[in-house]
């Protein structure tokens, strides 16, 4: 070999090492881990009550800006999932007799990972039955507000929790259309929430005293549970979510009681989104594992 | 069970846990009649209000002694009238019931005394309608040379820039009178924003206590709040200081009265004030009436409740004298001038 092609191969190695990229440009794309991404809009009921500001339960509408995203883990695609949600939550109700109003102002910002299961069984309309259940992590925080109080106007809401949650989910199909059906239901079991005491103004707070403001969550002084049920109509690309949500929240701390329970129906927009490296190549070998639903074997 | 079964009972369990759970967050109702209403302010009162022990009032006996004369078919009148007088049985001018036809207001506290207070006369006699206005501040300065600020209320506040204006028109004054005859109170943070101005350090300005639960002797424990004196790039005041007072002084004007008599260099002179030094909290009944009422307890810096009110400086409690005011003359406010005078020359 002359000097000359010895330059060449070199050039041609150092380029190789150079650019892995182009080296893996020939590789193919095991699994592919698309994100199925909701927006929603939910509007429905609220009754609501706080003791700081009111013995009266007030009862109104409640509406929602919902964002859901579910993508399968990485290091094991099939038995593993994680969600984000993101809620902003208005709710506008009114006394018995109509005279007063009590907003709350809320976001919820939860995440968890799942280990989900397929089930063998199915039917002649229902099929993919997957179940799923991991731990659930959730911030939670809100105002309630109402006008017609003075030094008390205000009951503020914020609580990091951790507990359960999971859901069912299977697919069918109406006519000619699929449907993928999901239930989820999540519940709080512990954490820590803020609650100022019994009698306590907000502006003892503002002065210094921010001692037991901080409690911890139990089943039995802090109560979150949230059901879902949600059908995602494919039409196409995207599809169209329908659903319910209804959420019950009950705190008892320092003689004082908040409810919140709300009922919203959800629409919204969904679908997969599929983030694919353009350097790398699809076969027929490459495995599309959905975010929902178990993979079907 | 087979595996199915147990898919589906388990949501059923959380949607189980769901319903009962909740139940032990009860919430006790009341119907909206004559009994719920009256039964829901006894009880609102009962479980909030802070001054029962301080006041000795029996609301158990007030409870029989008036729900005797409770009427289930008594107008809406008749209901608030006999709600509004089992509230004067706590003798407090923060506790009100709002109707939409009527607000009720114990109005004893200040009604049973002279009112020593004639703003028209000030404004007339003292300045010949010559003076600056300011949001809810008058001033001008006295032949004297001593400055004179009337606040009528805090209610609404002045900016920091507003108070240094204030301030330095009487940069060559020899002392200041700070008026509070017949101001009903309002926010603290007003009091806060004209305190600074007089100390020159983070000082005890009093305690707060608040309730803990629903038993009448559920405290906390009173709890030391501080203020700390306006920033540099602003005007303090270090010259001697009157705050002139009367029965109508209430609430956060009682605190700032209670406050500011505790400064060196300052001086109270009047009649002992209205009190108020609950911290009133709102609520409300099933029929949509208001009810406020003293939920916080703020004591003093020397941990004494001024809900009777502040007494004047030793030596300083004067009335004003109706003849004299016919006349011209504030004898309240003369006396204050009076004691400037002495202050400075040094001959207290």
């Amino acid at each position: 070999m002359n000097i000359r092609s010895r330059l060449l191969v070199a050039f041609f190695l150092l380029a190789a090492l150079l650019s892995p990229l182009g080296l893996r440009a020939q590789e193919e794309i095991a699994v592919l881990r698309p994100v199925t991404m909701a927006y929603t809009y939910s509007v429905g009921t609220a009754h609501n009550a706080d003791t700081y500001l009111s013995p009266i339960k007030y009862s109104g509408w409640s509406m929602a800006l919902g964002y859901e995203r579910l993508q399968a883990m990485r290091f094991d695609p099939e038995r593993w999932v994680q969600r984000w949600n993101f809620t902003l939550q208005a709710d506008h109700t009114e006394n018995l007799v109509k005279n007063a109003v009590m907003w709350y102002w809320g976001l919820d910002v939860s995440w968890t990972m799942m280990r989900r299961w397929g089930l063998s069984w199915s039917s002649s309309r229902l099929s993919n039955l997957t179940l799923a259940i991991g731990p659930w992590v959730d911030l939670d925080l809100g105002c309630f507000y109402t006008s017609r109080n003075g030094n008390n106007p205000a009951s503020a809401k914020g609580g990091v929790l951790i507990g359960a949650t999971g859901y069912a989910a299977a697919s069918l199909r109406l006519g000619r259309l699929p449907v993928t059906l999901r239930y989820q239901p999540s519940l709080a079991v512990t954490g820590a929430f803020f609650a100022p005491d019994y009698g306590e103004l907000y502006y003892e707070i503002y002065l210094g005293d921010r001692s037991g403001l901080a409690h911890w969550a139990w089943p039995g002084n802090y109560f979150n549970l949230r059901n879902q049920l949600t059908a995602d109509l494919h039409l196409g690309g995207t599809s169209i979510r329908l659903g319910y949500h209804g959420s019950i929240y009950t705190t008892r701390v320092n003689h004082l009681t908040t409810r919140r329970f709300t009922h919203w129906a959800v629409i919204g927009l969904s679908g997969e989104w599929i983030s694919i490296n353009p350097r790398k190549k699809i076969s027929d070998k490459t495995r599309i594992i959905n975010a929902i639903l178990y993979p079907q074997q | 069970m087979n595996r199915l079964t147990r898919y589906i009972l388990s949501p059923l369990a959380f949607i189980a846990i769901g319903v009962f759970m909740p139940a032990c967050h009860d919430i006790p109702e009341y119907a909206n009649d004559n009994e719920g209403n009256f039964d829901a302010l006894w009880t609102i009162l009962d479980e909030h209000y802070c001054f029962f022990e301080e006041k000795d009032v029996d609301w158990d006996e007030v409870y029989t002694r008036y729900r005797a004369q409770l009427n289930p078919n008594m107008g809406r009148q008749g209901l608030f009238n006999l709600c509004a007088a089992m509230l004067d049985e706590l003798r407090d001018g923060h506790v009100n019931l709002s109707a939409p036809f009527a607000t009720s207001y114990y109005t004893a506290w200040w009604s049973d005394y002279p009112q020593n207070f004639d703003e028209r006369l000030i404004e007339e006699y003292y300045f010949n309608f010559n003076y600056r206005s300011l949001g809810v501040f008058f001033y001008g300065m006295l032949p004297q040379n001593y400055g004179y600020i009337r606040c009528s209320s805090f209610d609404s506040g002045l900016g920091e820039g507003n108070i240094d204006y204030i301030l330095n028109f009487f940069a060559l004054a020899n002392g200041l009178i700070i008026d509070v005859r017949d101001n009903g109170g309002g926010s603290l943070t007003n009091v806060e924003d004209l305190v600074n101005r007089f100390i020159t350090e983070r000082t005890l300005v009093g305690y707060i206590s608040h309730k803990t639960g629903p038993g009448h002797d559920e405290f906390s424990e009173p709890r030391a709040f501080h203020y700390d004196p306006i920033g540099d790039g602003h005007l303090r005041w270090d010259k001697p200081v009157v705050v002139l007072a009367n029965r109508s002084t209430f609430s956060a004007a009682n605190n700032f009265v209670s406050i500011m008599k505790l400064l060196p260099g300052v001086a109270v002179i009047g009649a002992t004030t209205g009190g108020g030094s609950g911290m009133p909290y709102s609520s409300e009944l099933p029929n949509g009436w208001g009810v406020r009422f003293s939920a916080c307890s703020i004591l003093d810096a020397q941990r004494r409740s001024t809900e009777d009110g502040v007494e004047p400086t030793a030596g300083c409690a004067v009335d004003m004298d109706e003849q004299a005011a016919l006349n011209g003359h504030d004898t309240i406010l003369d006396f204050a001038v009076d004691y400037l005078t002495r202050q400075i020359t040094g001959q207290l």
